[in-house]
């Protein structure tokens, strides 16, 4: 008899098509935070806060109550979603810009806080959204609209590594970064955001997953091409692993 | 034996899947989406299909919708 080995998460709704580009690893992470919501039985206990970015169309396809919030704002307003609601599962589904630059006050913040929230940061290293300028997360040498001859120190500054200064933060319970440029890693991202989500539920504080993910269209690069940039040179900077877990025994 | 199931109007044609095949048994079809571009078909003659969900696994746009192994 046939054993079916893969079907939709029921946390996405019947029917749903993405709007991202095509080849886009934005449709993978939102369906891998849509099965760890069925598998951890959450979809009709959890609010979502959204962002600005081409991470905002998630409230189309997840079967989740949403609220929107200004650019960079998600987790000031999770949080008051959270304080009001502490049953709730709360999470916030945000990109490189929207988290780590125009929204970093609020980010660090609610990690200092120890907001029992659940942050995913979708790291392109680009705006996607607005036509692939400069963002906070932007490789050294990385062209873009904005920096036509490459990101230099001089002008712009260094990229952030997002996972490691969420760690750092004292109400920070786990913090990670993970990868979806293979299938092995795709499932390593999902037991990674499957752990923040418990450890949110047994309320021990803020989570993170920052996830390196794709711009094939603003990369200029084949879906395939992209996969080979995220593994030869955002991996070299942005190591992925667990840069906090309170309730490992020991962390990197 | 396996089988999989691919949902037409959802492919974007973006091909992720017919590498990450490890059977190889993903290939452009004959045709093709509202843009102009094929879209890809499942072709499994020997009936080789793993059932491993490796391709709907790596496609990020829900169209490989169902596998089946066994
Ligand atoms: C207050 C404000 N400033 C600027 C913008 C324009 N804007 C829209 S999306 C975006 C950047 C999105 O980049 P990122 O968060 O990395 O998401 P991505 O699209 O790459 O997934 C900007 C600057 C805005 N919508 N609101
Ligand atoms: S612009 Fe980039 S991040 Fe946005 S949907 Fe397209 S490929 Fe994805
Ligand atoms: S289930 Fe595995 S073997 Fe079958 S088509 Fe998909 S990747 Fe190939
Ligand atoms: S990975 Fe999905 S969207 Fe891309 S070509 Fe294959 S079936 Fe179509
Ligand atoms: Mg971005």
């Amino acid at each position: 008899m046939a054993v079916q080995t893969f079907k939709l998460p029921k946390s996405l709704k019947e029917g749903a098509k993405f709007s991202f580009c095509p080849g886009c690893d934005h449709g993978v992470a939102v369906r891998i935070l849509a099965e760890v919501l069925d598998e951890l039985g959450l979809t009709e206990n959890t609010i979502t806060a959204t962002s600005i970015g081409c991470s905002v169309t998630i409230y189309d396809f997840i079967n989740v109550d949403a609220i929107e919030a200004p650019h960079g704002r998600a987790l000031a307003e999770a949080t008051g979603i959270k304080r009001a609601r502490p049953d709730k599962c709360v999470f916030t589904y945000q990109g490189d810009g929207d988290f780590a630059s125009i929204g970093i006050g609020e980010s660090l913040h609610c990690a200092l806080r120890g907001e029992n929230i659940t942050a995913i940061c979708i790291n392109n290293t680009t705006y996607g959204m607005t036509g692939g300028q400069l963002g906070p997360t932007t490789l050294l040498g990385q062209k873009t609209t904005t920096s036509p001859t490459g990101r230099n120190v001089e002008y712009y500054g260094y990229p952030i590594k997002i996972a490691e200064h969420i760690a750092l933060c004292d109400g920070t319970a786990y913090s990670a970064r993970v990868s979806l440029d293979t299938v092995a890693n795709i499932k390593k991202a999902k037991q990674a955001i499957k752990k923040a989500f418990e450890i949110q539920m047994k309320g021990l504080g803020f989570t993170f997953i920052e996830i390196l993910s794709t711009c094939p269209t603003n990369w200029k690069m084949t879906p395939e091409q992209a996969h080979d940039r995220v593994r030869n040179q955002m991996m070299e900077v942005f190591k992925p692993g667990v840069y906090k877990d309170i309730t490992a025994e020991k962390t990197v | 034996m396996g089988k999989i199931v691919i949902d037409e109007s959802r492919c974007k044609a973006c091909y992720l899947c017919i590498d990450e095949c490890p059977k190889k048994l993903i290939k452009k079809s004959e045709k093709t989406n509202k843009l102009g571009d094929h879209l890809v078909e499942f072709c499994d003659p020997n009936n080789e299909c793993l059932g491993c969900a490796m391709c709907a696994t790596r496609c990020p746009d829900l169209a490989i919708c169902e596998v089946y192994k066994g």
